[in-house]
């Protein structure tokens, strides 16, 4: 009698939890096995055993290995600071206050995500350089900026800033009201309240946030390829790439270096994991939270200024450099009257042209891959937190693995697992590799955002339903999944802002004949039409900002949002 | 729910991506030309063309990745000595097509022919403030400094056939000549868009090393920039097409071949401002017999290929 009913909640925690093992592990897990298999044995992806550990010396003869690797930890210190600096002031202002706009700005700083990275970066160079846009409307250049270490760190940081507002911005609207209000009870002064109970309860919202910019900048590829070449400057991506994509190919260089990617990003994430779990973050009870925020009174000008100035900078300037570079006969005929031509963008919208499939397979592959990572990221997050035993401790060590492996990396070990001629049956060379390669990549946003809420929601939530006769599977339902809901439909957004112009990955596993939005704007700029690459990515940056600021109108309505609690 | 539909998404997709009478091409740029020829033979067999487009690097490793599993049936490389090195591994299968009778015997070998042939020039903008230049060594001259841009060897194919052929042209005063070029600040930013586009807006002056026919099409296009190639010499990158052994559609591939060298194919190849591969096609630009060529041996110069490349970085990119 006793020992029956608690079976079928553990039944179904453990089929929760082999689905998920199971996901993580063909998603990811597979392709890591694979790359390892390759740094090990040369001779791996031919079938072969021969030779193992005989390219381990790369590791220590090779100087430019140290020197790729330390140049890539410097560069993501830098990202994360200048993060920081952009993201933390607004995102601290957007979460405790009326923001004039609040919504508006929401959409407006999610389009750094929609802009590829490499296009953001030629975007930069052609604003900067000497004779850019910038020369030319006021005649001075930065070039000597921008083509430097702070150069590249700039742009990355514009880049990656959001992540930093959405994920400070949202954690303090949860913590900040009624904490706040409560050390204001006890006598602390507003400031005072800030610093000791709302900034410190935000942690681990915001020690996971850095630890994505810091795993996204330590792997991305558009910008270091576009600027850093131009200053010697090399990381350890761009080397990887170099052993890939420059023939002879060094797949076990390229494994070797990925195999020390990994390891930084692993590291990374121990020590988020320390601070994240050191202490109890819990904030939400299910005691009906005060979502008042406070009025901006006559600050209300000066913060619209901030506002604006960091939008400016990260979003309107490089906008506009892709606009007017798009809307150019020529780029040496540069900014004139005479110059304005959208012969560009004919090309884009004639009927079943290459343009317009590649603007259907990217959103088709996002929204789906949108929401799949949301799907399998909101399971491993309630595993992790909440589950028990030997399932959690397994799925805390895989929920770890999306972080550690950067796109390159985890395309080319798909492309060893997936195209092994041991296989009876592939989805390499059709569509479907793409999606599990995207949701591999961007499984990390979800997983993160919803393990951060997760700790910040009351295991009592669920006790208190359970006592009140719920089902395991009901309390999740009805209590967990809702509460996690704005992180998850956040994480979303950023999922399917990013796969709708992932770029590495889908250069190296599209099947032939498919094009994505990043691959049709890179084989662009690569054949020299630095015009159509640019008017394609406004047409998709049009586009997925007008879808993103539709969805965030409707949850509105809803009488929810995407970005707050 | 939304699993479900993922999942439906996704084999539906399975199914149109399996077709029948498909043939996979992959191939280095241009981009639209593969296209065009892609669309045209479709137009005139019915069979489906899925073009996998990107840099020789990209084609050649993906080709290198799938080694297990073969996707592609014909592949277009710019780089002449990656179809020899695939030939020496017996990667490639024998085809002479019939239209080939008109490509020169240099451009053509039993296992692979040239689809078109590209030359390497300095692109100069002509609204810059310096002197247009005659011959690659003008660039080391101070009105330079700061001014040109080179692509890099490792990334393109084509600047590599053009160290190599200047050193086997000059000898060591290739390398003489590469360091004055660095002494005077030129810079090395990446392939050959990445070279090329600094230029485009006049941030820097002349390209050394350019591949041709895109600033071809860009000056028609109206853009101000002049292509030049040096009396003194430079190299061509003839673009080898070839079947790949491993392929289980031999006939369609043979056909598609066929087609790229038939009148209709190179007159497509024509129109990208690349040089025809058939002596007997016009093209829109000056053609083999109008550019003083230096002989490069492809065989010798790629199995040099670390040693000269380790040498321009030590001599310019790291010097």
């Amino acid at each position: 009698m006793f020992k029956r009913k608690p079976l079928p909640m553990l039944r179904a925690q453990s089929v929760l939890t082999t689905l998920a093992a199971v996901a993580l592990l063909v998603l990811v897990g597979l392709p890591v096995v694979f790359i390892l298999l390759q740094a090990v044995f040369p001779d791996f992806a031919r079938g072969s055993f021969a030779g193992a550990f005989s390219k381990l010396a790369i590791l220590t003869e090779n100087d430019r290995l140290l020197m790729q690797a330390r140049n890539t930890l410097m560069l993501a210190f830098s990202v994360m600071f200048g993060c920081l600096v952009f993201g933390l002031p607004v995102g601290v202002l957007r979460g405790l206050f009326h923001v004039p706009g609040a919504r508006i700005w929401d959409v407006v700083f999610l389009i750094p995500f929609l802009i590829p990275p490499f296009i953001a970066a030629i975007a930069w160079m052609m604003t900067l350089q000497p004779r850019g846009y910038l020369f030319q409307l006021l005649g001075f250049d930065l070039g000597g900026f921008l083509f430097s270490f702070t150069g590249v760190a700039f742009v990355m940081t514009l880049n990656l800033f959001p992540l930093v507002y959405f994920a400070v911005s949202r954690a303090l609207e949860m913590v900040g009201g009624r904490f706040a209000s409560a050390a204001r009870v006890h006598g602390a002064r507003p400031v005072q309240a800030f610093f000791l109970i709302t900034l410190p309860l935000s942690i681990p919202a915001i020690a996971a946030s850095l630890l994505i910019v810091f795993a996204m900048s330590i792997e991305e590829f558009g910008t270091p390829a576009a600027l850093a070449a131009r200053t010697g400057f090399d990381v350890l991506v761009t080397g990887i790439y170099t052993r890939l994509s420059d023939w002879p190919i060094d797949m076990s260089g390229a494994a070797l270096g990925s195999t020390m990617l990994m390891a930084m990003v692993l590291a990374a994430f121990a020590l988020q994991n320390w601070i994240a779990t050191r202490r109890s973050y819990i904030s939400q009870t299910g005691k009906p939270a005060d979502l008042e925020k406070t009025d901006l009174g006559a600050w209300r000008w000066p913060v619209i200024g901030v506002f604006s100035l960091v939008a400016l900078i990260g979003v309107v300037i490089p906008l506009a450099a892709i606009a007017v570079t798009s809307l150019t006969g020529t780029i040496s005929g540069g900014l004139a009257w005479s110059n304005l031509d959208t012969r560009h963008y004919v090309p884009l919208f004639q009927k079943g042209s290459r343009a317009t499939q590649a603007l259907i397979t990217s959103g088709w592959l996002a929204v789906v891959t949108a929401f799949a990572t949301a799907v399998i990221g909101g399971l491993v997050a309630y595993i992790v937190v909440r589950g028990t035993g030997r399932g959690r401790a397994i799925m805390d060590g895989l929920s770890v693995l999306p972080n550690a492996i950067p796109a390159i990396v985890l395309a080319v070990g798909i492309i060893l697992a997936w195209n092994s001629p041991f296989l009876p049956l592939t989805l390499y060379g059709t569509a479907g590799i793409l999606l599990i390669a995207y949701i591999g990549i961007l499984l990390p946003y979800p997983i993160r955002y919803a393990v951060a809420r997760l700790r910040q929601i009351s295991g009592s939530l669920d006790d208190a339903a359970r006592v009140a006769g719920a089902t395991q599977m009901g309390s999740l339902r009805h209590i967990t999944l809702p509460l996690m809901a704005p992180s998850l439909i956040a994480a979303m957004m950023l999922v399917f802002a990013i796969a709708s112009r992932e770029l590495v990955a889908s250069i190296m596993l599209a099947p032939a004949g498919l094009r994505t939005v990043g691959t049709f704007v890179f084989a662009q700029f690569e054949q020299g039409s630095v015009q159509t690459g640019m008017a394609m990515s406004m047409v998709a940056i049009t586009i997925t900002s007008g879808i993103l600021l539709v969805v965030n109108l409707w949850l509105a309505r809803q009488g929810s949002s995407a970005f707050s609690g | 729910m939304l699993r479900t539909t993922a999942l439906a998404a996704s084999i539906g997709l399975l199914g149109t991506m399996a077709h029948a009478d498909t043939l996979t091409f992959y191939t280095a740029g241009p981009g639209g030309l593969a296209d065009a020829l892609a669309e045209a033979f479709e137009a005139e067999t019915g069979i489906t063309v899925n073009v996998f487009q990107a840099s020789t690097g990209q084609v050649m490793a993906r080709l290198e990745a799938e080694e297990a599993n073969p996707q592609a049936d014909v592949v277009v490389s710019a780089s002449w000595g990656s179809a020899e090195e695939m030939h020496a591994r017996g990667l490639l299968m024998e085809y002479t097509s019939a239209h080939a009778e008109t490509v020169p015997d240099f451009l053509k070998h039993s296992h692979y022919a040239a689809q078109g042939v590209s030359a390497l020039a300095m692109v100069w903008n002509s609204q810059s403030d310096v002197p247009r230049p005659e011959e690659w060594s003008d660039l080391t001259d101070e009105v330079y400094r700061d001014l040109v841009t080179m692509p890099d060897p490792s990334q393109s194919g084509a600047a590599f056939d053009l160290v190599a052929g200047l050193e086997a042209a000059m000898g060591d005063d290739a390398w003489d000549l590469l360091a004055a070029l660095a002494d005077n600040d030129m810079i090395v930013p990446g392939p050959n868009a990445a070279a090329l586009n600094p230029v485009l807006q006049g941030a820097k002056a002349v390209v050394f090393g350019a591949v041709d026919y895109i600033s071809y099409g860009q000056a028609a296009s109206g853009e101000s920039i002049e292509v030049i190639s040096p009396a003194s010499g430079t190299v061509i990158a003839p673009r080898p097409m070839m079947i790949l052994e491993s392929t289980a559609n031999a006939d369609s591939a043979r056909a598609f071949v066929d087609f790229v060298l038939s009148d209709a194919g190179q007159a497509l190849v024509a129109q990208t401002y690349l040089m025809p591969a058939r002596t007997d096609v016009e093209g829109l630009r000056p053609g083999i017999n109008d550019l003083t060529i230096i002989d490069v041996d492809a065989d010798a110069a790629t199995a040099r290929r670390d040693e000269i490349i380790a040498r321009f970085n030590e001599t310019v990119i790291n010097r």
